[in-house]
């Protein structure tokens, strides 16, 4: 069973691999734009989906990994290569300091306390025009000397499998028990020894840590960092992409990203009209379907073997 | 389960790869960019009107390279981040040949990085920062004002014209607020006219704190560099502490105090209130502005009021005499045809600069008008030649 998961998973990223030989400059953007989300949606589901901590500001920390590295360019000369691991370090370390200020905090005082920081830290990237440009657009330096779709679409592609592997190998070790644990009932996880605060410390600091890698790498990609990436309008998206692909599975937030990020494509003639859609979306599959499409297709699969 | 998770993931795939065919054009597509929604959505509504008057006139006038144009737009909602992937999207996914149009500075400064990138000409419409033409691309033209030049042309001398002594600039913090703000002041100084600055929140809606300041200076002129309703805003407080009639407000954008909605926002405070233009319908410099005004009146039933209504309608004509010139719709060839272009317009007649250095480079700057509202009523000020009234005071 597990050699099959491999070998399903070598294929899949193989795919990937080749991938942009059959895309159009075009298709290529939309792909380095779905792996973007992946890292997103995938590293919040992180924290709300197995540890139950349901946090509105991670955008806020893409726009701490991006804004990092992207002022470290321009006001400092630093290559974004090393600029990008500064921004994820710095991330982490807002993330554990949130992580710390939200430890006695649940439901919805923790919800209305991460907004707050993103909020916050909205202000500051707009209020701070002369050193982030505000919502001018902070252009920035790109990671490679020669512009090149496809050498992006790897570069977001390897950034996408590392991020999803940390996951992967934290929801299947110890770590991930002790999340699951948390999330179901604190007080019996700390009664069974589980070190409750040092679990829900490191699932902000690490989750914060991907999505300013995420940012880092995206903002780098787009030359141009904007208070767009740390916007709640950024945070709601990744919270239905989550939410419609399956919140608590691993795959499911990977099915969520490529789905979303598709469809906006093609609706995006109607404007703003287009997140209406994807929050009608979300309620109907909250309503409907909580476990999302994977959950769907796992009931499904579950009928189909019983019949 | 797992199977079907990956059969999931390659149907997605599939769809989106399957669905994005190429369907050979039998139209040539040349894309607009420019706010259709955000606080300046109103610019995106004048654009479309303008592109509809222009597009007709060009098809009815054999069209491009024998074939209709048709012209797709796709809204940046003012923002940088958007403008640059709806710029990339217009040229990768629906193949134009020519981008034009945009509204915003910041937007534009991040698009003409695109421009660049992709090789793609552009012609900005209404975006006036100076750095677009002045970072010399290749690829990027301005058929519309250019802060430099309005602030030196315009702004400064009607200032140093009325005989004002005391200014307030107001600008926002965006590329164009910014830039128009530090040149004004550099024109002012120059002058010897007495000024300070401040500086808004581009979307901020409450500007009492910015009123007291700007109170206590007691100036005769406040230039604002506000654009969207945020303007109108600030024109409506102004109105409430006083502030004017006393002292004059000029809008330096003009559009917003132009737009349907401003006078039930600002109320009787918008009256004496003065503004930027490129159009009055008692200065029309040529045959094709009385033109454009019977056609736009005939198609929408109405006068037109906001000037990007017709800029964008210039832009597109001097787009579709550019690629009929260079008869193909090669990149490198449609600059040589632009750097070329002698063609009359509704602003008058387009010839871009070609002197490498400055912010002239690419760049045709329409001559622009100061205009007052009085009693709803639209009155030429400034340049003299084309007054049709005198500035009012109360």
């Amino acid at each position: 069973m597990k050699n099959t998961k491999v070998i399903l998973a070598c294929i899949i990223v193989g795919l990937f691999g080749i991938l942009p030989l059959g895309l159009n400059v075009y298709q290529q953007h939309v792909m380095i734009v779905c792996l973007f989300y992946v890292m997103m949606s995938a590293s919040w589901n992180l924290l709300a989906g197995y540890t139950g901590q349901v946090s509105f500001a991670h955008a806020a920390f893409a726009g701490i990994g991006a804004y990092t590295s992207g002022i470290l360019a321009v006001k400092a000369g630093l290559s974004p290569w090393l600029g990008i691991p500064l921004g994820v370090l710095f991330a982490a370390v807002i993330g554990f300091g949130v992580g710390l200020l939200c430890l006695k905090m649940g439901g919805i005082y923790l919800s209305l306390t991460t907004l707050g920081v993103s909020e916050i830290f909205h202000i500051i990237i707009n209020n701070e025009y002369e050193i982030t440009r505000g919502t001018m657009g902070l252009q920035v330096p790109g990671l490679l000397v020669e512009y090149s779709k496809t050498g992006y679409f790897y570069i977001m592609l390897v950034t996408a499998i590392v991020s999803l592997l940390v996951i992967y190998w934290m929801i299947h070790s110890n770590i991930g028990l002790n999340f699951r644990a948390v999330q179901n009932d604190e007080k019996a996880a700390a009664s069974l020894g589980v070190d409750v605060i040092r679990i829900r410390v490191l699932a902000f600091t690490v989750s914060s840590a991907l999505a300013g890698l995420a940012g880092g790498v995206y903002g780098h990609y787009l030359l141009l960092i904007t208070p767009e990436i740390p916007s709640l309008d950024q945070q709601f998206l990744v919270l239905s992409m989550t939410i419609i692909g399956g919140m608590g599975s691993f795959i499911g937030p990977i099915i969520g990203a490529f789905t979303l990020e598709i469809l906006s494509e093609y609706i995006r003639g109607y404007g703003e009209y287009h997140v209406l859609v994807f929050g009608l979306i979300a309620l109907s599959m909250a309503r409907f379907a909580p476990n999302g499409v994977v959950g769907l297709v796992q009931a499904g699969w579950a009928k189909r073997s019983t019949s | 389960m797992k199977k079907s998770m990956v059969c999931m993931v390659f149907v997605v795939l599939l769809i989106f790869i399957g669905s994005a065919g190429f369907v050979a054009a039998e139209t040539l597509k040349i894309g607009v960019v420019g706010p259709r929604t955000g606080t300046a959505a109103a610019t995106g509504k004048s654009f479309t009107e303008g592109i509809k008057l222009a597009t007709d006139y060009v098809n009815a006038h054999g069209g491009v390279l024998g074939k209709k144009m048709e012209v797709v737009f796709e809204d940046t909602a003012g923002s940088p981040d958007k403008a640059a992937s709806g710029f990339e999207r217009l040229v990768t996914r629906d193949n134009v040949v020519m981008v034009l149009g945009e509204s915003h500075s910041s937007a534009a400064l991040a698009e003409i990085e695109v421009a660049n990138r992709l090789k793609i000409p552009f012609i900005v419409a209404e975006a006036w920062a100076d750095p677009i033409t002045a970072k010399n691309y290749k690829f990027v033209f301005r058929a519309g004002p250019s802060n430099s030049g309005v602030v030196n042309e315009t702004i400064a001398k009607w200032v140093i014209h009325e005989g004002f002594k005391k200014a307030y600039i107001v600008a926002e913090n965006t590329d164009w607020g910014l830039g128009i703000g530090k040149l004004c002041e550099k024109a002012l100084n120059a002058a010897g006219i007495a000024n300070k600055t401040v500086v808004t929140e581009r979307k901020g809606q409450d500007h009492y704190t910015e009123l007291a300041k700007i109170k206590a200076f007691n100036p005769d002129v406040i230039l604002a560099f506000v654009y969207g309703t945020g303007l109108h805003y600030f024109v409506a407080q102004a109105g409430e502490v006083h502030l004017t009639p006393k002292a004059i407000i000029l809008d330096g954008a003009g559009p917003p105090s132009l737009w349907p909605d401003f006078w039930n926002n600002v109320g009787d405070y918008g009256n004496l209130e003065c503004l930027v233009s490129s159009m009055h319908k008692d200065v029309e410099l040529t045959k094709l502005a009385t033109l454009f005004r019977k056609n736009y009146e005939k198609e929408f039933g109405k006068a037109p009021t906001d000037y990007k209504s017709r800029s964008i309608f210039d832009v597109v004509l001097i787009a579709a005499d550019a690629i009929n010139r260079a008869g193909t719709t090669d990149a490198n060839a449609l600059v040589d045809a632009l750097e070329k272009t002698s063609l009359t317009v509704t602003r008058g007649q387009v010839a871009f600069g070609t002197t490498k250095g400055g912010p002239e480079y690419h760049q045709w700057m329409p001559p622009m008008l100061v205009i007052q509202w009085q009693d709803k009523n639209q009155i030429v000020l400034y340049p003299p030649a084309g007054a049709t009234g005198s500035l009012k005071h109360k």
